[in-house]
């Protein structure tokens, strides 16, 4: 496989896992950068396992998505129920620290970086077993009676404590699928860059998974994976001359996006709409 | 009079000879490219906060290129430089590099830091030399030998520019640094306190907040410590801003204050200007040297940046391209995709050893990836301009 | 005690421009019911304005019109994006965020490739002036003392029009309820554009300010400051007015302390701990949210 094609499809994994990951709390109304904290604690802890301690990828993974869950965890027993923009800033806050923490630590390398993370065979298979696990969860999550919960806290609060929904402890499970997802994410992350820089993980990262979240479709988790092949493809399609110009292009496309289709690319009708067809078109086989 | 058999004989002889020699020169010649161009990718940080430093580096990379060209390009064939941005993001650099690193002879970049720390295992791996000539020895020296260390190891190179200064100073007993946690400045500011000490300077540290918006505080805070001069390891716009928040609180003998080389940046003279009167800095390069070559850059370089005069860092990838030149016409390399890992390694190991090279403000020779001769020069700054102190060698 | 007077004085000069932003951020939060990310950025922008007018003139009068100018027109030019997005989305302020981060992205990248090559610009030394007070390490500049007191009579200015005028009254309305203001009259729309044009009104007076304050300005500095201001928001309270006003001042004094005492890149980290740790106990802000 060509090198072009190996990384652009690790990475379309990847940030398929981190856009989901920010999906999940949505569902309950709540940006959750807090998520990519928990990808930079776990990539930083995979890569100093892998690389020190020689432990083997599979323990890295499953210590990876604690990591990530642990993170999460311990803000969620405040913020489980918080508005979002609270969420938002302690997301930010924390990274920020975390960041801090990691420049100031000559043992993962500090400003300069932790590099000589040693490869794993087959990771782009093992990513997409991955990715295609964590979809499955996130669906079933999405089609049980905890799905239909998080869709009546987003759309009021109020009502759904009405109902009997415990909007905190609901809030909570969000906030933590979400640490595993962007744990896991993050060992991914570090086995396929082999090294990190404390600088990556900045606003930037969070504003290319927002555009890829709700430029797919914040409704359903399918839209990302639509959408991050095509951003992930367009800055490898965009000719030279306009590289430069790349920033403002995402940016654009966010904006049009959000304008002319408010859901995104793929939204619920239209899955609904799509699946009555489907359905209509067997029975008619049928009878 | 010469027989007839004597002179058959003499023009036999001068034939074989001519023979010889035409043989012999043809045997020496570097095969000859096939190449249609010789595509060379940059990959650099064209968007995002530093866009502007990229967009100079491409500058200097594609005028090395146009000015190539006009004298008939590499081996008969026109150079092009590509641009491939990364940005700064790691990831956008790994799969910019895995869009060259099958089919590219030798490439320019990454930049900056992060990039480089993402991309180049990928180079290495695939055995691409790539010429991350905007970083330090800390960096390069991770990559080896699929790159090469455009300045000679930090502590012997920067050390003796901070000693210079102090010597400069004789009265100077206790110094202050501002110190940004980027990258590699961390120990470019060891390398300083060291060279500090080696004339018996004391050095303490203030760290400058990456984000910060005001350097009030942070001036009152260095200040409280009652030094004897300051010294600077952050970004151009912050030193011009700390200065000129050292001017408002008084501080008013500038020749106690030497900025460091990466700062040697336009914002500095922009941000800082008559603020900066009387500061050193040391840098790489003596942009007040008048060689024909230096005089043509620094005009097209002023005329497309709107009067501005190129900065340290804008020569480096002008150099690489001629390094890069001189390699391909000094040895076999063709071009041809057949033959691409072994004429990788030719340009390779042509580079890292390349003797006297020519370049547009020095002259210098590498060993093993690394210049063997290369010092750094200790200015002072008048009205915007840099006047050379001295030329300091760096330390064995 | 003269290194804390010193840093008391710095803070305080920054804060008040933190108060700026952040009023005319939570106004059009309240009023527009939008998060208005892009807001600091578009301060910026007027910054560089500034910065083209004094290469022509030096009459203060114009610089600061043509500030002020450009921050309403830009203002006022992106709200039909915004009312669009309410039409398509509903009043969901989460939404306006992304695309308000989209639009700063924008703003930024715009003025690193087109703007003074995207080196950062640099106001005329006599713009900021000289020290008009100095004694051991407490100083005071000609761009502080415009930045504070230009600070206060803005500030008082923005609730001398909001608490004791008529059209105060009508933006206050809206903000507790807009569909009963439209009935009783009150003209919705033509409102949350004199929210975005009054927010412009006071982001050119604020780049002023804040250009005679830093005497320089570059491309970046709206996302150094957009974070700040966005917490400070929510730490008081999304929308609380009052509250914006002590936790932006608050926020200015916090960090040049945190410079001035803590132990270096660790003095930000620690002020964001200290925000993390209210936020956690009080999430919906010190002083409860408005919007």
């Amino acid at each position: 496989m060509s090198p072009v094609l190996y990384y652009f499809l690790s990475f379309t994994g990847i940030n398929i896992l981190m856009c989901w990951s920010l999906y999940l709390p949505y569902r309950v109304g709540q940006l959750h950068y807090l998520t990519v904290a928990c990808m930079l604690a776990s990539a930083y802890f995979s890569g100093f396992a892998a690389r020190e301690w020689s432990w083997p990828f599979a323990l890295i993974v499953v210590v990876g998505i604690l990591i990530g869950i642990l993170i999460c965890l311990i803000p969620s027993f405040a913020i489980g129920d918080a508005p979002c923009f609270t969420v938002v800033i302690i997301g930010l806050t924390i990274i920020f620290i975390l960041k801090t923490a990691v420049e100031n630590s000559p043992a993962l390398g500090g400003t300069i970086g932790f590099f000589g993370i040693p490869q794993v065979n087959h990771l782009l298979p093992l990513t997409y077993l991955l990715v295609v696990y964590a979809g499955a969860v996130i669906y079933r999550i999405d089609h049980s009676r905890l799905g239909r919960a998080a869709s009546v806290v987003f759309v009021d609060k109020n009502t759904a404590a009405a109902l009997g929904i415990d909007v905190k402890r609901l809030g909570m499970f969000f906030q933590v699928a979400a640490g595993a997802l962007a744990g896991l994410a993050g060992t991914l992350y570090a086995f396929l860059i082999g090294g990190l820089f404390p600088e990556f993980f900045n606003l930037g990262v969070i504003g290319t998974l927002m555009c890829m979240l709700f430029a797919g479709g914040h409704t359903t988790m399918w839209g990302v994976i639509v959408s991050v092949p095509i951003l992930e493809g367009m800055q490898l399609l965009l000719p030279s001359a306009i590289a430069s110009w790349r920033q403002v292009i995402y940016a654009l496309t966010l904006i049009v996006i959000v304008l002319v289709l408010p859901g995104g690319l793929v939204t619920k009708r239209m899955l609904l709409r799509l699946k009555g067809k489907v359905s209509g078109g067997i029975s008619k086989c049928n009878n | 009079m010469m027989g007839k058999h004597t002179k058959s004989f003499a023009g036999l002889l001068i034939m074989a000879v001519l023979l010889v020699c035409l043989a012999g020169s043809s045997l020496g010649a570097p095969s000859a490219a096939v190449v249609d161009q010789w595509e060379i990718p940059f990959l650099n940080c064209l968007t995002g906060p530093i866009a502007s430093i990229g967009e100079y580096m491409a500058w200097s990379a594609h005028r090395a290129a146009y000015e190539i060209n006009q004298k008939g390009g590499i081996k008969g064939k026109p150079v092009k430089i590509v641009d491939y941005d990364t940005g700064v993001s790691p990831e956008k650099a790994v799969e910019q590099m895995a869009r060259i690193v099958n089919k590219s002879l030798v490439s320019l970049g990454p930049v900056p830091e992060a990039c480089i720390m993402a991309a180049m295992p990928l180079a290495v791996r695939q055995g691409l030399f790539s010429m991350t000539a905007s970083t330090t020895y800390e960096y390069s020296t991770q990559f080896f030998p699929w790159t090469l260390s455009w300045y000679p190891p930090t502590d012997k190179h920067l050390a003796p520019a901070a000693a210079a200064w102090a010597k400069e100073q004789p009265k100077m007993k206790k110094v202050i640094q501002f110190v940004e946690k980027w990258a590699c400045w961390p120990s470019m500011a060891d390398a300083h306190a060291d060279g500090l000490a080696s004339v018996g300077v004391e050095t303490f540290t203030v760290e400058v907040p990456t984000d910060a918006v005001t350097f009030g505080p942070l001036v009152v805070r260095a200040l409280a410590q009652k030094p004897d001069g300051f010294m600077f390891t952050c970004t151009s716009e912050k030193v011009a801003k700390i200065i000129i928040e050292l001017e408002k609180y008084g501080w008013k003998d500038k020749s106690k204050i030497l900025i460091f080389s990466s700062a040697d940046d336009m914002p500095l003279y922009t941000t800082g200007r008559d603020s900066l009167n009387g500061c050193y800095i040391y840098a790489y390069f003596d942009g007040a040297k008048e060689t024909p070559r230096w005089k043509t850059f620094k005009e097209n370089y002023k005329k497309d940046h709107g009067g501005l005069d190129p900065t340290s860092l804008s020569t480096i990838y002008y150099d690489c391209v001629y390094m890069i030149k001189r390699a391909i016409e000094e040895t076999d390399v063709t071009g041809d995709p057949k033959k691409l890992k072994a004429e990788r390694i030719m340009i390779r190991d042509y580079i890292r050893n390349m003797q006297d090279f020519d370049g547009i403000q020095m002259a210098w020779s590498m060993k093993d990836g690394i210049p063997s001769d290369k010092g750094s020069f200790l200015f002072v700054i008048e009205n915007g301009i840099k006047k050379c102190v001295t030329y300091v060698e760096a330390w064995k | 005690m003269e290194i804390f007077a010193a840093q008391l004085l710095n803070g305080l000069s920054l804060g008040s421009m933190y108060v700026l932003l952040v009023l005319g951020f939570n106004l059009m939060l309240l009023v527009a019911k939008i998060i208005q990310f892009a807001y600091p950025h578009l301060v910026v922008l007027s910054m560089y304005v500034c910065w083209g007018v004094l290469r022509h003139t030096d009459n203060m009068l114009l610089v600061v019109l043509a500030s002020v100018a450009s921050c309403i027109v830009v203002n006022v030019a992106i709200e039909p994006i915004f009312r669009l997005l309410a039409k398509r989305h509903g009043l969901d302020i989460n939404v306006s965020f992304v695309v308000s981060m989209s639009m700063a992205l924008l703003i930024t990248d715009v003025m690193s490739h087109l703007l003074n090559y995207g080196y950062p610009i640099a106001f005329p030394t006599e713009w900021v002036g000289k020290s008009i007070f100095s004694s051991g390490l407490i100083a005071f500049s000609a761009g502080q003392a415009y930045a504070l007191f230009g600070g206060i009579a803005a500030v008082a200015a923005f609730f001398y029009l909001l608490y004791r005028t008529r059209q105060g009254r009508v933006l206050r309305a809206i903000s507790e309820n807009s569909l009963l203001s439209s009935i009783i009259g009150i003209p919705i729309i033509k409102t949350r554009v004199l929210s975005y044009a009054i927010a412009g009104l006071l982001g050119g007076l604020t780049a002023v300010m804040f250009a005679r304050l830093l005497g320089s300005a570059s491309p970046g500095l709206g996302d150094f400051v957009g974070m700040k201001v966005v917490a400070a928001s929510i730490l008081a309270g999304l929308g609380n007015l009052k509250g914006g006003l002590v936790c932006g001042l608050l926020l200015g004094i916090a960090e040049s302390m945190a410079i001035g005492y803590l132990a270096g890149s660790w003095s930000n980290a620690i002020a964001f701990m200290m925000m993390l740790v209210i936020m956690l106990i009080k999430p919906e802000g010190l002083f409860g949210i408005e919007a």
